[in-house]
């Protein structure tokens, strides 16, 4: 019987709420546009902002021994351990480093491979961009684990230089700093050729042209003409290769005995569970991160272009 | 006239190196793939189809083949949901100020290291209970997918000859009806093709992954992970083949629907 009332009574007050209800047909346009982009805001929202501010809780709490965060606590301890730890400063540093070397890199590099798609026609440039679309959809633990057997010490570069007499014995190329950046460079560079790419074919041959008809050679016209026009992409190319690459974790890990922040974070975290230490660190590094984006975007933009994150 | 020679000469030498380059390590993942021994080398010593046939026997590997279609399946399914709507609402949009949040907040994810998005979503799946499910991985796979299918979307809905959206609702069509019956058909290369990408994008993460999945849900990157710093076998090529064979197939198909060059430049 009550069960029965409770339905009818629910059953009334649907009826009463549906008319209320906003009718598609007679919200205006924006409220109708608003409608549509909730349900991505409110995702964005529980599965993006909402960790972080869980993440900047944890980063202020009391480590524990037996459970991963002392729950409650307010305690700036684990900040103090990664501003005093030497280990710590030298992880920190050491991500840094290998983002820089990998960032300058992959623009150069980035650079010179979109021009070359961008001056290339009919199935050279297919080609050409078939080469950074499919590592781009290759995970990146392929991408790392394929250069274990290229350049071990006894793997393919080492027999080659060896067979030609370039070297006298094997040298360790991995595990090494200079096969994380051979790694790290692997992955990013796909991305980076893109966005430059993707500027780059918006522009038009013809000012090159008249530039060198005008008498500027050959490199001149490309540092005056080409690289003014295409700073945008390069500013996205650099931003994404830094970000990336200040957090790289498998090619450190895998190709690399230097520890990145992100090896050393994800050895807290799964390893020792030291979750106020894993998020106070992810916190410092995600905050040094964008202070270097911020400023890597703020110097290339002087040398023109102008920088928008959308 | 001789230094334009040379110069053409250099810059033909230094992109056909790249491009051997940038092919090389998908080359030496397929060719140790069909290798006869135990030994990982390049070029393999000799060649056979062992590693393919262990495959096909070995039960956590298809369980980790399984796992990734699921999760890549529900990511493709959530992300082209929320990717599509919200490129739509911003068409309808007039510039109001939260309309203009949308591009950048939607983008900001790709921008943060991956580890720091696993490290950040494991401790906030603890917190709120719930962990160790497929949930988790499709989640934290559609936070990167969606920026993808939304630019996508965006730059379909750009070409969309807009005043047959008008004709519709002229001719009585409610606004679902119309979106269903005139916009959808024009658009659904578009949709298709950052379906797709979302896919991809999930079977081929492998960071969030790390951090979310548990033995039962573990994907097919993070198996290959686990068993490469144990031993190096030729079974993570064979697995790697198959990974990019995957890859192929969908840029295969994305491309026959629109162009390689549109997809390259919507990967960017």
């Amino acid at each position: 019987m009550s069960d029965a009332n409770t339905h009818s009574d629910l059953a009334k007050s649907i009826g009463t709420a549906l008319p209320s209800l906003p009718n598609p047909s007679e919200l205006s346009s924006s409220n109708r546009a608003l409608l549509l982009m909730a349900p991505l805001l409110a995702f964005e929202l529980l599965i993006f902002v909402v960790p972080f501010f869980i993440l900047l809780r944890i980063s202020v709490t009391e480590g524990s021994d037996d459970t991963v965060y002392e729950a409650g606590t307010w305690s700036l301890e684990a900040y103090a351990e990664v501003f005093t730890s030497g280990l710590l400063r030298d992880v920190i540093l050491y991500s840094f480093q290998l983002g820089v070397v990998v960032t300058v890199l992959s623009v150069v590099i980035g650079l010179f491979y979109a021009y070359a798609i961008w001056r290339s026609s009919g199935i050279v440039t297919s080609l050409l961009l078939l080469s950074v679309v499919m590592p781009l959809l290759t995970t990146l633990v392929i991408r790392t684990y394929a250069f274990t057997p290229l350049l071990a010490p006894t793997g393919t570069l080492n027999d080659v230089l060896l067979s030609l007499g370039l070297l006298s014995e094997p040298v360790q190329f991995v595990p090494a700093t200079v096969g994380a950046v051979v790694g790290q460079l692997y992955i990013v560079l796909p991305y980076a050729v893109l966005a430059i790419y993707s500027v780059m074919a918006t522009m038009d041959w013809g000012i090159v042209e008249a530039a060198r008809d005008l008498g500027a050679s050959r490199p001149r016209s490309f540092v005056e003409v080409v690289l003014p026009q295409v700073m945008p992409g390069i500013i996205v190319a650099a931003v994404i290769s830094f970000a990336w690459s200040v957090g790289a974790y498998a090619a450190p890990d895998l190709l690399s005995n230097g520890i990145t922040f992100a090896v050393h974070a994800e050895d807290l975290m799964l390893g020792d569970m030291r979750y106020s230490l894993a998020a106070a660190l992810s916190v410092v590094m995600l905050l040094a991160m964008l202070l270097g984006v911020a400023l890597i975007s703020t110097v290339l933009n002087r040398f023109g272009g102008d920088f928008d994150l959308a | 006239m001789h230094r334009e020679t040379l110069e053409t000469i250099a810059f033909r030498a230094g992109y056909l190196a790249l491009f051997a380059l940038l092919v090389l390590p998908l080359v030496v993942v397929v060719a140790t793939s069909f290798a006869a021994s135990g030994r990982l080398a390049f070029p393999p010593e000799s060649y056979s189809l062992a590693w393919y046939a262990e495959f096909f026997t070995d039960v956590r590997w298809l369980t980790a083949f399984e796992n990734s279609i699921i999760v890549g399946v529900g990511t493709a399914i959530l992300a082209t949901a929320l990717g599509v709507l919200a490129a739509f609402g911003q068409e309808l949009d007039d510039g109001s100020r939260i309309g203009t949040i949308v591009g950048p907040l939607v983008l900001l994810p790709l921008l943060i290291p991956p580890v720091i998005l696993g490290i950040t979503l494991l401790m906030y799946f603890n917190e709120i209970g719930i962990r160790g499910s497929y949930v988790t991985l499709v989640l934290a796979h559609t936070l990167w997918a969606t920026p993808l299918v939304y630019f996508v979307m965006r730059s379909v809905f750009s070409r969309f000859d807009w005043q047959q959206l008008d004709a519709a609702s002229d001719l009585g069509a409610g606004p679902v009806q119309s979106f269903v019956h005139v916009v959808l058909p024009n658009v659904k290369h578009g949709v298709f093709v950052g379906g797709l990408l979302a896919f991809i994008i999930s079977l081929q993460e492998f960071v969030m992954a790390l951090f979310l999945s548990t033995a039962s849900t573990e994907t097919i990157p993070v198996l290959a992970w686990t068993e490469i710093r144990q031993a190096l076998d030729p079974m993570v090529s064979v697995v790697s083949t198959f990974l990019i064979l995957f890859s192929l197939v969908a840029l295969a198909l994305a491309v026959v629907a629109t162009n390689l060059e549109w997809v390259s430049k919507q990967l960017s």
